[in-house]
């Protein structure tokens, strides 16, 4: 089967690879550049995984094959939309015959079915297939999926993409078909669930502080508990990303649009303030004053496992820190590069390569991101490199009795930290 | 009596009984008596003058050596004769590549240091990035501050408010002026003390009304906080000052300091950091194109010819008026109401700067100086005291001021209403002028639906609202004050008569504090003790 898939997305990327990998010939409209320069390199699997299928001539770059494909899989990028339009009536120009066009991109409810509009043939159809794949797990994701999602009007045409998917699902997966206008909204009403969890545990962590409990306790109870789980359930200094970002706020709109909702709005509201809290942690506990002061920071990207730094909280604690006159050692195994770029001109700045590096002389530590390296340092070096004692625990990554035991000054959130009694109350 | 001023007499006979109506008749009139500098028309076809008039009041600027004076003024001459100092807010919107040198000192390098550390203010608390104790941003400015360092800002804040650049929308601003609290206390009941920031604005740094403010703004902070002083007066208090040493001693921090100086006169003090406010609303730019346009118009007060100069026209109209007309009212009504404010703003300027009966020489003026003015929003001020306008025993000079565009990419309501409004100012003027004729039909109506009309009064036409020509606009009249002062011989820039007030408050807190009742006149012994009843009777 000859697929063209069009766009730079992350799932643009990985269908390619996963098409290509089962036997399907996947032409590609623009010259052929391969995501190694951005930050989906470091999307566990991607790079590997193209490599074979250009090896194999699976995967190659021809434009005017690519629109004559009689299948198209469309990854844009949210703000893209008129180039799908374009696209569409392009390929509607060009087609009487069967044409399937499979929309993978977040451009709205409803614009799936303008596309179709667009269409003039009897067995051109167009289907809406949410992206629910994760950064750091999409490829093994989109290989194996829990369930598959399609929006269609025409059974015909979603058996089609049935038929293609088939290695990937065997017959064995729960294949839900909808109306494209619902399946597009499907990803909007995940996202706002996984946010309102995040924003609820951390309304409990800041409450556990003044309660003198715990909130991992809290946290490990309410898991127990089959209708809640523990996903999405880790308090922490904020969520990021862009993609992540852009459904919330796109559900926010409508939201307050449609029905005058705040819902969606405060927990966006809130998780800004809650990215800032490792600076005002270090603002309050220096006494409003960080000129002049040094600090280590420990992870940038918006989460482990990506080197994408949208909307990641580091970028605010970073920005207010600089701010106020303090110089920073930057560390992270992936986003360092990223980072430089949104920071090419910044003396208070130094980039390092080795997480220890970046404390040295530090007045203090904010840990950011959960990468797995972080999860268990050296204390004792830690101990020595710094010029002062104190870690800023944004993850809850340490135990605070082990790392106190080390002579460190330690804040987390909401876990009954010695140390947070130290602080202007908030 | 000098000669011009004898000549005006004799005019104001010559026209005595022309009413206005025959003289807006003339040919050709509006064409003569209207002058426009970038974005200004003033018109003043409907002032009861006449080429001649107008010729004898240019020969009476003249004569007064005005030409003289006001190279005075911009070079920075002690024109403010009584104490002794210059009046230079022409130099504080001077452009940074002009030169102006006074005593051995670049004024312009001061001027816009001030103007850079102001900026860097601003761009601090657009990018949320001035905190508060706790760390979270400031997200609400108090201006604590009385008389010019409290109605310029708050008048052009108001007016601007539609500028406001995308960065400013997280910072609103609050202003608070009165003695007694009331402002003060209402806002502490709804502001968070971690996000509030106070700007204190005063040039003494002495003025008791500011201050009490102030000693309750950080009592708030210290109780909310369970902070030391010093803590929260250097994250929370801004001071905008020509005394920086007495607001160091207060408490402010010194790098929190924006200086002003002894030669910028409160009421003349919004072009300095005290617009503070204004920049924070209208971002950096917007306060530049604010200085730009009374800089604008600063050149033209300079260089014009007094025949087409709209500062001098506009206070010779008035001389004409008060002097000669017997006029001593003047109503300010802005239709739009942007400019709600401009009023009382006027009121400061115009009547703290020449209520005054003493010449600079130390004689008693012979002639009547300012006038009482007030005013309010022309349509409301329609539904309120019009009726005294068209009707009352008193002679009024009105001065209308509306723009000609407004609301072009808005709601078609709102640019209809924005029509409705100059048809009613045009309307106004119209009938105060014409009386019964501005409706040509029958004038067979009973003595209480006539109109006599007759009433002078001035359209400043904007061709719109924006922040250069709202500067041009408030140098215009701090330019017409300049020269009636001049004309009349006074100076427009002490303030004496507040002074006594202020000393006799202070003698007399004391006196409610230990419950004394006597020493004074008889009227305020009877007023204390009736004070102290009631305050004991309610213990």
């Amino acid at each position: 089967m000859q697929i063209s898939v069009w766009g730079q997305e992350l799932s643009a990327w990985v269908a390619r690879s996963q098409l290509a990998a089962f036997g399907n010939q996947v032409v590609h409209a623009d010259q052929l550049t391969e995501p190694s320069g951005s930050e989906l390199r470091s999307e566990p699997g991607l790079l590997a995984s193209l490599e074979q299928a250009v090896l194999h001539q699976r995967l190659i770059c021809d434009h005017a094959k690519a629109l004559a494909s009689e299948v198209h899989w469309i990854a844009l990028a949210s703000g893209q939309e008129q180039e799908a339009i374009d696209l569409v009536k392009r390929l509607a120009a060009k087609h009487q015959g069967p044409l399937l066009i499979i929309n993978q991109s977040q451009f709205g409810v409803g614009v799936s079915d303008q596309l179709q509009s667009l269409l003039n043939g009897e067995d051109q159809h167009v289907l809406y297939m949410p992206d629910l794949l994760q950064a750091g797990s999409a490829v093994q994701q989109f290989a194996n999926p829990e369930a598959i999602l399609i929006g269609q009007n025409s059974t015909q045409a979603a058996n089609h993409l049935i038929s293609i998917l088939r290695p990937f699902h065997q017959g064995q997966r729960t294949i839900q078909l909808m109306s494209r206008r619902e399946a597009e909204f499907v990803k909007y009403a995940i996202t706002g669930l996984l946010a309102l969890r995040l924003g609820y545990i951390n309304e409990l962590a800041a409450l556990s502080d003044h309660l003198d409990i715990d909130v991992d306790a809290i946290r490990r109870g309410m898991s127990a508990d089959k209708r809640i789980g523990g996903h999405y359930l880790q308090p922490g200094c904020g969520f990021g990303g862009l993609q992540f970002t852009n459904y919330l706020e796109g559900l926010s709109k409508l939201l307050s649009k449609q029905q005058s909702s705040v819902l969606i709005d405060t927990v966006l509201r809130q998780n800004e303030i809650n990215k800032e809290w490792p600076f005002r942690t270090l603002w309050q506990y220096f006494n409003c004053n960080l000129s002049d002061k040094s600090f280590a920071i420990w992870g940038v990207a918006f989460k482990p496992g990506v080197a994408d730094i949208d909307n990641s909280p580091s970028l605010r604690v970073i920005d207010s820190l600089l701010a106020q006159g303090a110089r920073l050692r930057i560390h992270d195994p992936e986003a360092l590069e990223t980072l430089q770029q949104r920071y090419p001109n910044a003396p208070s700045i130094t980039f390092c390569n080795n997480s220890y590096e970046a404390c040295d002389q530090a007045d203090g530590l904010a840990v950011l991101t959960a990468w797995p390296e972080y999860a268990s340092p050296n204390f004792q070096l830690l101990r020595a490199t710094m010029k002062h004692p104190l870690i800023i625990d944004g993850r809850n990554l340490y135990d605070p009795a082990r790392i106190q035991h080390y002579g460190f000054h330690y804040f987390c959130i909401g876990r009954q930290c010695l140390s947070n009694s130290e602080l202007f109350s908030e | 009596m000098s000669t011009q001023w004898q000549a005006l007499h004799q005019s104001t006979d010559r026209l005595r009984n022309t009413h206005l109506r025959n003289l807006i008749d003339q040919p050709g009139r509006f064409e003569k008596l209207s002058f426009s500098h970038q974005g200004i028309l003033l018109d003043l076809s409907r002032q009861r003058i006449d080429d001649q008039v107008m010729a004898e009041l240019v020969s009476l600027a003249d004569e007064s050596g005005l030409s003289q004076k006001i190279a005075a003024l911009l070079s920075g001459e002690h024109v403010n004769t009584t104490e002794d100092r210059a009046a230079l807010h022409t130099a504080l919107r001077l452009p940074s590549n002009a030169k102006l040198e006074v005593d051995g000192v670049d004024l312009v390098a001061e001027v816009h240091q001030t103007l850079d550390k102001l900026e860097q203010f601003v761009d601090r608390l657009h990018a949320s990035q001035w905190r508060g104790y706790s760390g979270k941003p400031i997200t609400d400015v108090v201006n604590i501050g009385v008389g010019g360092s409290d109605l310029g800002p708050l008048m052009t804040c108001e007016a601007l408010s539609e500028f406001r650049p995308q960065v400013a929308a997280g910072i609103s601003i609050h202003f608070v002026s009165s003695m007694d609290g009331s402002q003060l206390s209402n806002l502490l009941l709804r502001l968070n003390p971690e996000t509030t920031l106070f700007v204190l604005s005063s040039k003494s740094f002495g003025t008791l009304d500011t201050l009490a403010n102030a000693a309750t703004a950080a009592d708030w902070l210290i109780a909310y906080s369970g902070l030391q002083r010093e803590l929260l007066l250097k994250q929370h208090f801004i001071g905008v000052t020509a005394a920086p040493d007495k607001a160091i001693t207060w408490g402010i921090a010194e790098n929190n300091i924006l200086k002003f100086w002894e030669w910028t006169g409160g009421r003349y003090s919004l072009w300095s950091a005290i617009g503070l406010p204004i920049a924070l609303t209208t971002g950096m730019q917007g306060f530049r194109d604010l200085l730009a346009g009374a800089h604008s118009m600063d050149r033209h007060f300079a260089d014009s010819p007094f025949q087409s100069n709209l500062p001098v026209l506009l206070a010779l109209v008035g001389i004409w008026n008060i002097n000669f007309q017997d006029i001593h009212a003047h109503a300010i009504l802005p239709y739009d109401g942007r400019l709600a404010h401009l009023p009382a703003y006027l009121e400061q300027l115009e009547m703290e700067s020449n209520g005054k009966s003493v010449r600079s020489d130390g004689s008693q003026s012979r002639e009547r100086t300012c006038p009482i003015l007030w005013g309010e929003i022309g349509p409301n001020a329609q539904h309120a005291f019009y009726q005294l306008l068209h009707q009352g025993t008193e002679r009024v000079m009105c001065d209308f001021i509306v723009p000609a565009r407004r609301y072009q990419e808005r709601e078609s309501g709102l640019q209809e209403q924005h029509q409705l409004a100059l048809a009613n100012c045009l309307a106004q003027a119209r009938v105060l002028s014409l009386g019964d004729a501005a409706l040509t039909g029958d004038n067979e109506r009973p003595p209480w639906q006539r109109y006599f009309g007759n009433q002078p009064s001035s359209v400043i036409l904007l061709d719109q609202l924006s922040p250069f020509t709202l500067g041009s606009l408030i140098a215009l009249y701090e330019h017409k004050v300049y020269v009636q002062a001049m004309i009349w011989g006074i100076n427009p820039f002490d303030q004496w008569g507040v002074e006594l007030g202020k000393k006799v408050a202070n003698n007399l807190i004391e006196a409610l504090n230990s419950q004394s009742s006597s020493g004074y006149d008889l009227a305020t012994n009877g007023l204390l003790s009736a004070i102290h009843q009631q305050q004991k009777e309610n213990h």
